[in-house]
């Protein structure tokens, strides 16, 4: 369909964001455009040759398109696009910068599941996965994906307020001979080394 | 053959990301890769990755950081210390490959001749300037295959 | 105009734990503020961009003499340094380091830190050095000095848990810091004991 003459104020701040590689276009709509505006949004793998356009999110008055599924290959980098129309008239497409999956997603904290005996604690991490399409596709965990993921574990003897750290590369970590009676808090976070990645601490 | 080489890549990728969005912003093509397309570098074999890394240090020394400079000493700095970095990486992969006389497959000798044809296919600013703004996809795939 | 400013003398760098500094003489004209302004060259610049010079802003047209070069000096390959007198208009000869620098050549100390026994655990705090730095820490249990254990850590000021101690008995630590990015390690620091808690506790 021919472009018409775009004289609409451009959507702004248009920015991936991505939480475990689930990948989502945010925008803020154009200064000082109220209700009634509707976007298109477009997509490019950085080096092939065409822009993708998303149909899910063509027309839409929201100012977020989930791509996820069409940036899952974390082995490429990536371009979108946004456009906005209104009674008419349009603004340019306006671009991300270039998104990189792997060093542009930020990582949740570990789960953490804590068992304990009257004088010490055992504690498992599991790393998130991988955004995936469908609960059947199979999971991917981000261990898999960065091969150097540490976790740092914080162990808070709440009695004391005396906190101890712990650096571990697998995923088990058994802390004897504690105070009985005394109530530990255990948190944990993710290090990646490099590419520089962590998440935050768990609650 | 394999090439244990120790250099700093978490020096190189803290250099790449202070300057990532301002090199990227300064190349418009999008439907161009110099490193990446048609074959991506995760498609390579095991065996090859010696000999590739190796030739494209040389590639980044020899051709990229010194049509690279701009207005902005910060950026410049950077670039600096990303391409001695480069520089004394590439010399130690040079050694390496002697040593363990890495050969270069057919396919990694293909792939570096499309990553030169993609190069020498731009004007040699936008060229040096694209492919300085691809190093992600080099360390990546450096990371991924350590 | 230029002649009249000599280039600054006395030049070196001093390089301790990774953190590298620029030092040399004032150039001093009676009722003057001479500034300097300071460039630095790696290898690369040597070899393949016709021995070009860097300028560094943070030092540009600076009244002090002294320059933290820390964040250029970021590769292991050797650096050249040099500064000269600016005055007005006015531009000294360049004052160049003697020789070449190569941060492998900093001096290392051997790192700060606390041991400490909680009940039955043993725990070391570090006192930060700086990004390059991760730390060997050693320790053993005393009299048993065959059998010393290593842990590798970069946690630091913050208390990093070493093992848990046999009840009553005493062990002994020590660390050097270590830089990957050189492939160096400072001497060892001081050992420092702490005796765990007896079993005849008030947890019976």
């Amino acid at each position: 369909s021919g472009e018409l003459y775009c004289s609409l104020p451009n959507p702004r701040n248009v920015r991936f964001e991505s939480i475990n590689m689930k990948n989502v276009l945010h925008w803020s709509a154009p200064e000082g455009t109220g209700d009634g505006v509707f976007y298109k949004v477009k997509y490019a793998v950085y080096g092939v040759g065409k822009w993708i356009r998303k149909p899910e999110c063509r027309n839409i008055n929201r100012t977020w398109c989930d791509l996820s599924s069409e940036t899952s290959d974390y082995e490429e980098q990536y371009y979108a696009s946004v456009k906005a129309f209104l009674n008419g008239t349009c603004s340019d497409w306006m671009e991300t910068t270039r998104f990189n999956p792997l060093t542009d997603t930020k990582i949740d904290p570990p789960m953490v599941s804590v068992s304990s005996t009257d004088r010490s604690i055992s504690i498992i991490l599991t790393a998130p996965e991988k955004w995936k399409r469908s609960p059947e596709e199979e999971s991917i965990s981000l261990l898999q994906v960065y091969p150097g993921l540490q976790y740092n574990v914080s162990v808070l003897n709440k009695k004391t307020k005396k906190r101890w750290f712990f650096s571990i590369s697998n995923n088990t970590l058994v802390v004897p001979w504690l105070e009985p009676g005394t109530a530990y808090c255990v948190s944990a976070q993710i290090h990646v080394t490099t590419p520089v990645l962590d998440s935050g601490f768990s609650k | 053959g394999s090439c244990r080489v120790s250099m700093s890549m978490a020096e190189i990728r803290a250099g790449f990301t202070a300057i990532k969005a301002n090199i990227q912003s300064r190349d418009p093509i999008r439907t161009l890769s110099i490193l990446s397309h048609p074959h991506s570098l995760h498609k390579l074999k095991p065996s090859d990755r010696c000999c590739i890394t190796h030739q494209l240090f040389t590639f980044y020394v020899d051709k990229v950081f010194k049509h690279c400079r701009t207005e902005d000493s910060f950026v410049n700095r950077k670039i600096s210390s990303i391409a001695n970095s480069f520089l004394s990486a590439s010399r130690k992969l040079g050694q390496c490959r002697e040593q363990n006389n890495c050969v270069c497959g057919e396919e990694s000798t293909e792939k570096f001749k499309q990553i030169l044809a993609n190069y020498e296919g731009l004007n040699v600013t936008s060229a040096a300037m694209k492919s300085l703004g691809e190093l992600d996809i080099l360390l990546d795939w450096m990371e991924k295959s350590r | 105009g230029d002649a009249l400013l000599p280039a600054p003398q006395s030049i070196s760098i001093l390089s301790t734990n990774m953190k590298h500094f620029l030092t040399w003489s004032p150039v001093i004209i009676q009722g003057a503020t001479v500034r300097y302004s300071v460039e630095f060259q790696g290898e690369y610049e040597r070899e393949y961009a016709n021995g070009s010079w860097i300028p560094i802003s943070e030092c540009s047209l600076t009244t002090a003499t002294l320059c933290n070069v820390t964040q250029d000096i970021s590769a292991s390959v050797p650096y050249r340094l040099r500064v000269r007198a600016e005055l007005g208009s006015a531009r000294s000869p360049w004052g160049t380091t003697e020789g070449f620098f190569t941060r492998a050549m900093t001096s290392l100390t051997p790192p700060q830190l606390r041991v400490l026994a909680d009940g039955h655990h043993l725990l070391v705090e570090l006192a930060d050095m700086g990004p390059s730095f991760q730390f060997h820490v050693l320790y053993w249990k005393k009299g048993q000095e065959s059998r010393v254990q290593q842990k590798v850590t970069r946690e630091v000021s913050s208390v990093v848990h070493l093992d848990t101690m046999e009840a009553g008995a005493e062990y002994c630590v020590k660390a050097q810091a270590h830089v990957e990015a050189i492939n160096r390690s400072s001497s060892f620091s001081p050992t420092q004991c702490v005796r765990a808690q007896g079993d005849t506790s008030l947890w019976l």
